[in-house]
């Protein structure tokens, strides 16, 4: 179900959380709430579900499915979310952790106890945690009870799903195998959802569509295509993984160019090819994994990095502390002016 | 509440320093506390346990046990609705006079209290601010027992807050959170979530709460007024027993006490005992997360 936040504002005693942000949801759709930290994105998050409430405004609106739930408190939403960190209940087994939301319905909507047993078997089928069903969560490792996280959310059968960093409390390996187990699901459920994130390669892999926030605004919308290779401004460019920047010579009304190109778009040549290259010293080069990083540093002593196939470094036969040449391959660069 | 930190074995004291240390601790608490309680029980079977089951069900005795187990029960239910409703709101809530509400609560403990059983008969007394009207009323609080309840109130108040506080602090609110996101209301996030994650804390302080309203003398004296028969606890009726020389009986009735506190001993050990279990988990738990 569509999501629509208008004219979202909070601030909290000293500071600004949210600035008059617009947030809308395709139904379906998993959206990534992208940003640093104080950013804002989680306090959208929370407003949504009705954990926070936003500064008082005529004009705020929160749709779901084409009903304004401002007035409706946190219970009545019908919201599923999901913690950082887990906040599953600790004296309940998972599968009383799962039954949780099915257990406090008032009775005339409460199911039987053998649909309630059925329900959270599917959920075990869906989370393969069967075998878990009568432990408790600090038997469980951390993966495993996200997934469990996970299953008490959709218990409910939530009208959306909201994620509040569900993977930032795991390591590199679960939360890349948790990230496309997420993915696989929701193609499955289509149920629609809001995931936040500071991390941009998470978004980038799992959402279908990405919101950066900076500051209690957002910076841009789109596909991740879209924010990747058109980035709105310096701050999503620069946001959205590694930047090389390069100052540009004043032009005559005074403004400095600055030019941010991506460590993939850029290549070395042995030999000036033609007037557009920079001078640069190699400093390290880092061949283990699937592409060389190469670090080398100009003459004004600009860091810049460059990243190129292993094919591409054999031909060059680069060593450290020798001087080679900086080209920007790919004419897809972002330009700001100042 | 009881700290666990692990024992590393430390070879830093010589061997004889260690022993004499241990040795010190022994005797103090030997001399100290251990004697003393012998001493209470020898006494009170001096002249025999016929004598000893005369004095305590002397019908003066017994009318003390019945205000001091009516006190303890006021006191805990009060205390128990006080203390889960002020721990709750200094947890879960950040608000205005919030670090003042957290220092009154410590306010019995820092006061004499018998300066607490005057603050009420200043309040409440004949001469007290509101005493007059009250008396006027027929409603007498000083010299009768809703003093010796008010009073014993004041001092144990902290006794369940403190113990909840710290542990409520620690367990955030995050569960309660997910709880009303799932639709529960109040009660059921209450009495599902909150409840469970609290008992065995909240047991806790209510057994050392007890100890404290059974065993409270300062401030209850000043209100009491020590009508025998009516406004006498135990433990002002073994100071009266004991002050008209009537020894083995003032013990025996002393020895009552030291039973009571010997049970809230016993309790207070099972359930720290259970609060290190569930401890245990909580840090199993994030043991687990470094690891997962």
């Amino acid at each position: 179900m569509a999501i629509d936040a208008r004219h979202v504002s909070k601030s909290f005693a000293n500071y600004v959380a949210l600035r008059d942000v617009d947030l809308h949801v395709e139904e379906g759709q998993l959206v990534a709430l992208l940003g640093p930290s104080g950013s804002g994105k989680t306090t959208l998050l929370r407003i949504i579900a009705g954990l926070d409430t936003p500064d008082p405004n005529p004009k705020t609106e929160v749709i779901v499915d084409g009903q304004d739930i401002l007035d409706r408190s946190a219970s009545e939403r019908r919201v599923g979310f999901v913690f950082q960190h887990y906040a599953l209940f600790r004296h309940m087994t998972v599968f009383e952790n799962i039954a949780f939301g099915l257990r406090v319905r008032p009775r005339k909507l409460r199911p039987s106890e053998p649909d309630l047993r059925r329900k959270v078997h599917d959920l075990l089928d869906l989370i393969q945690l069967h075998r878990w069903s009568q432990h408790y969560p600090s038997q469980l490792s951390g993966g495993q009870r996200q997934r469990v996280a996970l299953a008490r959310a959709l218990a409910i059968e939530p009208s959306v799903l909201l994620l509040d960093e569900p993977f930032g409390a795991l390591d590199a390996k679960v939360r890349q195998e948790l990230r496309r187990w997420l993915r696989t699901l929701h193609a499955k459920l289509a149920v629609t959802s809001v995931l936040v994130t500071h991390d941009q390669e998470e978004a980038l892999e799992v959402a279908d569509r990405i919101v950066i926030m900076n500051q209690g605004r957002i910076e841009q919308t789109g596909t991740p295509d879209q924010v990747f290779h058109h980035p709105a401004s310096e701050f999503v460019v620069t946001f959205l993984g590694h930047v090389n920047l390069f100052h540009g010579r004043p032009e005559a009304n005074g403004h400095a160019a600055r030019m941010f190109v991506r460590p993939h778009e850029l290549d070395i040549e042995r030999f000036s090819s033609n007037g557009h290259s920079v001078a640069a010293r190699v400093q390290r080069i880092q061949s283990a994994g699937p592409i060389v990083r190469v670090e080398l540093s100009s003459d004004q002593n600009e860091a810049i990095t460059v990243e190129m196939t292993h094919e591409r470094y054999r031909t060059l036969t680069l060593r450290t502390d020798e001087t080679v040449f900086v080209t920007v391959r790919e004419a897809k660069v972002f330009v700001a002016t100042k | 509440m009881s700290s666990h930190h692990s024992h590393i074995e430390r070879h830093i004291e010589p061997r004889w320093m260690r022993n004499a240390f241990i040795a010190a601790s022994v005797g103090f608490v030997g001399l100290l506390i251990l004697l003393p309680v012998i001493s209470v029980f020898t006494e009170a079977f001096r002249k025999g346990v016929a004598f000893y089951f005369t004095s305590i069900s002397d019908p003066l005795a017994m009318s003390a046990l019945r205000l001091t187990l009516i006190t303890a029960g006021v006191t805990l239910a009060a205390n128990l609705v006080f203390g889960l409703a002020a721990s709750w709101v200094i947890a879960k809530f950040s608000f205005r006079g919030r670090n003042l509400l957290l220092s009154l609560i410590d306010l019995p403990f820092a006061v004499s209290p018998v300066i607490s059983g005057l603050v009420f008969v200043l309040l409440f007394g004949a001469q007290g601010w509101f005493g007059e009207s009250l008396s006027r009323h027929g409603v007498h609080i000083i010299f009768a027992t809703p003093g010796v309840i008010l009073a014993t109130i004041f001092v144990t108040f902290p006794f369940i807050a403190r113990e909840l506080i710290p542990l409520m602090q620690e367990q955030g609110a995050e569960e309660e959170e997910a709880a009303v996101l799932l639709g529960a209301n109040g009660w059921q996030t209450f009495r599902r979530v909150t409840l469970p994650n609290i008992r065995w804390a909240l047991v806790y302080g209510v057994v050392l709460a007890n100890a404290r309203a059974m065993g409270e003398f300062g401030a209850v004296s000043v209100v009491s007024g020590h009508i025998r028969g009516r406004t006498n606890t135990l433990p002002l009726h073994v100071e009266i027993l004991y002050n008209e020389y009537n020894f083995s009986a003032a013990f025996a009735v002393a020895s009552l006490l030291a039973l009571l506190a010997l049970v809230t001993l016993a309790a207070k050990t099972v359930l720290e005992w259970r609060i290190r279990v569930e401890e245990r988990s909580v840090v199993m738990e994030n043991v687990m997360e470094e690891v997962a």
